[in-house]
């Protein structure tokens, strides 16, 4: 009953967070100095034609009106209209969306289940010189900022190496010859996307490491485990009882990286010059396209809520001894 | 810890130490001797407090130990510019596109670097250490309107924020030390919260409240002393992420363009095209980043660790 009531409430304050944020960001992006009709002004409309243009947007009218009218339009599915590509908000920042989640997702599952594997070894060598100095690998790459591990990768396989090529999601005759999710079946894409990736992969791996080391020192100290040796267990089945209790850490916080994930991809997205939301939101902003730059925050931001909704929901059905906040 | 100072004057504190005789035997400094003999005492912290220290001395003296001015261009015996020279006895670290030396240019870069690290750790300490005690200490509505506020934080994401408030309210390094400071805390502020939440149920704090001790006695005197390793970790992370988070909006351009940090001399390298073939400018400044954050975040484990041995030691 008090689980049940605790999701609810999760729930519902979850709900209520996002609601709270999107109305921050409308009113925030309101009282920004500057908006898209201002920057035609500097680019030499007259006043007439910056007022016909806020007419057509609507921005003249008072705020809680088009506060109201967005709440509407939203709760219909329609964010509005991109006013750099003129085309509905959706249609903009879907497809930049799904190039950025085709990186961000398997790369941040790929390097849980690597970072974590190697937590694992370094954690369950004692006094070995890879728990000792195995550590500073991964701190140099959780301390290096992920573009510069874009360089680098960029430096040594694009161009000495001349292994991958240096940018952009495909070649244009492959961007001329497909449209939509057809690009994704070229292996023009994943040959573009090979680094990248290997980007997000290498960045990622340090948190998992660090956790899953830090857990395996603990579990490997625990009775079961010592019980397993004297049973004379291999040293493989009690790696993998080992992994399975250690994994608990790294298991809940992977929704929460993977939330923040997507506006850490934005300097990657931009070292590579990968068409997805980091790019989008770069142009937006110079642009001053606010609606897309407003949905975009909101999506992170929904995500990033959701990301920590799902991890407190995680904690409690994997460790039911969690107390409960208010309780 | 407090336990050592019992003479219970009232002017056992920082003030009493002030009196020439006492300073020595003062617990603060006696803890500070002993702390230190610990935290050297394992090698790897000693090369990264050596890094550190490097970083330090090339933020304070910089521009005086640069074998040339930053903007110096350098000019061929034939008349041009000693464009991309590779790195020589000259010019340790070869030079730009621009002809400059940049060696010069990666000492000079150094103090905007770590200033903002420095400042934004402070900041993000600061706020977090409030929010995070107020929370933990005061609990019921102040707990829940706090934690909220972290949630809401927590909702904002980091970077494409301060590209847009970058982009909108013009840039400038206070106000990019700022926006990364007001945002960062949310990281901290639940890991204090739930550190009081502990601390504040301790027999030393329930006699100290009991005997009539205002909150601001038992904050600073008996749930901060407690805190700190952890504030010190947290100030190295903060330190770490804010040179990391600056050098990132450096990189796209969002930065003051007259204060030559290492996030800017990368983002020039970068921009200029000749990123791959001289290794020795683009390079440089990425890994004098790396470096210089790591031996930030390792000091502050370590400090960690040593702050635990000692508590675990009364």
């Amino acid at each position: 009953m008090s689980q049940l009531y605790y999701y609810a409430r999760r729930t519902v304050v979850s709900i209520l967070l996002i609601f709270a944020i999107a109305t921050f960001l409308f009113f925030a992006f309101r009282f920004m100095p500057g908006d898209y009709a201002t920057l035609l002004l500097q680019q030499g409309a007259s006043p007439e034609q910056v007022a016909k243009v806020r007419q057509m947007w609507g921005l003249d009218q008072p705020l809680y009106v088009q506060y109201f009218k967005w709440l509407s339009n939203m709760a219909q599915g329609n964010a509005g209209m991109s006013r750099q590509f003129n085309e509905p908000v959706l249609e903009v920042v879907l497809p930049a969306l799904r190039n950025s989640l085709i990186v961000a997702l398997p790369g941040v599952l790929v390097a849980f289940v690597l970072g974590s594997l190697y937590g694992a070894l370094m954690g369950s060598r004692p006094n070995s010189l890879l728990e000792k100095y195995g550590i500073i690998p991964p701190n140099i790459v959780g301390t290096t900022p992920d573009f510069f591990i874009g360089i680098l990768l960029l430096t040594v396989f694009s161009a000495w190496l001349g292994w991958f090529p240096s940018g952009s999601i495909a070649s244009v005759d492959t961007l001329t010859s497909t449209s939509g999710w057809g690009i994704y079946l070229t292996s023009d894409f994943w040959y573009h996307y090979t680094l990248p990736f290997l980007t997000v992969v290498i960045k990622y791996m340090y948190y998992p490491t660090l956790v899953m080391r830090g857990s395996v020192v603990e579990v490997r100290n625990q009775e079961f485990a010592t019980y397993q040796r004297l049973l004379g267990l291999g040293k493989w089945r009690r790696f993998r009882h080992i992994m399975k209790h250690a994994s608990l850490p790294v298991v809940t916080v992977l929704p929460a990286v993977t939330a923040t994930s997507i506006s850490g991809l934005v300097l990657i997205e931009i070292v590579f010059n990968w068409p997805g939301i980091g790019q989008l939101l770069l142009t937006s902003v110079f642009a001053r396209d606010t609606p897309v730059i407003q949905f975009m925050f909101l999506l992170i931001a929904a995500w990033i809520v959701i990301g920590n909704f799902i991890v407190d929901i995680a904690y409690t059905i994997i460790d039911p001894r969690i107390t409960i906040e208010g309780e | 810890m407090q336990i050592n100072d019992s003479s219970g004057s009232t002017d056992s504190g920082l003030l009493g130490a002030l009196r020439p005789g006492r300073l020595r035997d003062h617990y603060l400094f006696r803890n500070l001797r002993s702390s230190l003999r610990l935290y050297l005492s394992d090698r790897l912290t000693v090369v990264f407090l050596a890094g550190f220290v490097l970083v330090l001395l090339a933020a304070v003296f910089g521009p005086m130990i640069a074998p040339y001015p930053p903007d110096k261009v350098f000019i061929t015996s034939s008349g041009e510019i000693l464009k991309l020279a590779h790195p020589s006895g000259e010019h340790l670290l070869g030079t730009t596109a621009r002809g400059q030396d940049v060696f010069s240019r990666l000492l000079i870069g150094a103090r905007p670097t770590l200033f903002t690290g420095l400042l934004g750790g402070f900041l993000v300490v600061l706020i977090g250490v409030t929010i995070g005690v107020s929370a933990g200490y005061y609990g019921g509505r102040v707990d829940d309107v706090l934690m909220r506020l972290t949630d809401f934080v927590f909702g904002i994401p980091l970077i494409p924020t301060a590209i847009v408030l970058a982009a909108y309210f013009g840039v400038g390094t206070w106000s990019t030390i700022l926006v990364i400071g007001c945002l960062l805390w949310r990281n901290n502020a639940r890991v204090f919260r739930s550190q009081v939440l502990q601390i504040r149920e301790r027999e030393h704090v329930r006699a100290a409240q009991m005997l009539g001790a205002s909150d601001r006695y038992v904050i600073t005197r008996h749930i901060l002393p407690n805190l700190g390793g952890m504030i010190v970790l947290f100030f190295a992370l903060g330190t770490g992420l804010t040179i990391i988070i600056s050098a990132s909006l450096s990189f796209l351009g969002f930065a003051d363009l007259s204060l030559p940090s290492w996030g800017l001399m990368l983002r020039n390298a970068y921009n200029s095209g000749y990123m791959a073939s001289a290794w020795w400018w683009s390079l440089t400044s990425g890994f004098a980043i790396s470096l210089t954050v790591l031996c930030i975040f390792m000091l502050g484990r370590g400090y960690e660790r040593v702050h635990e041995t000692n508590v675990s030691e009364f």
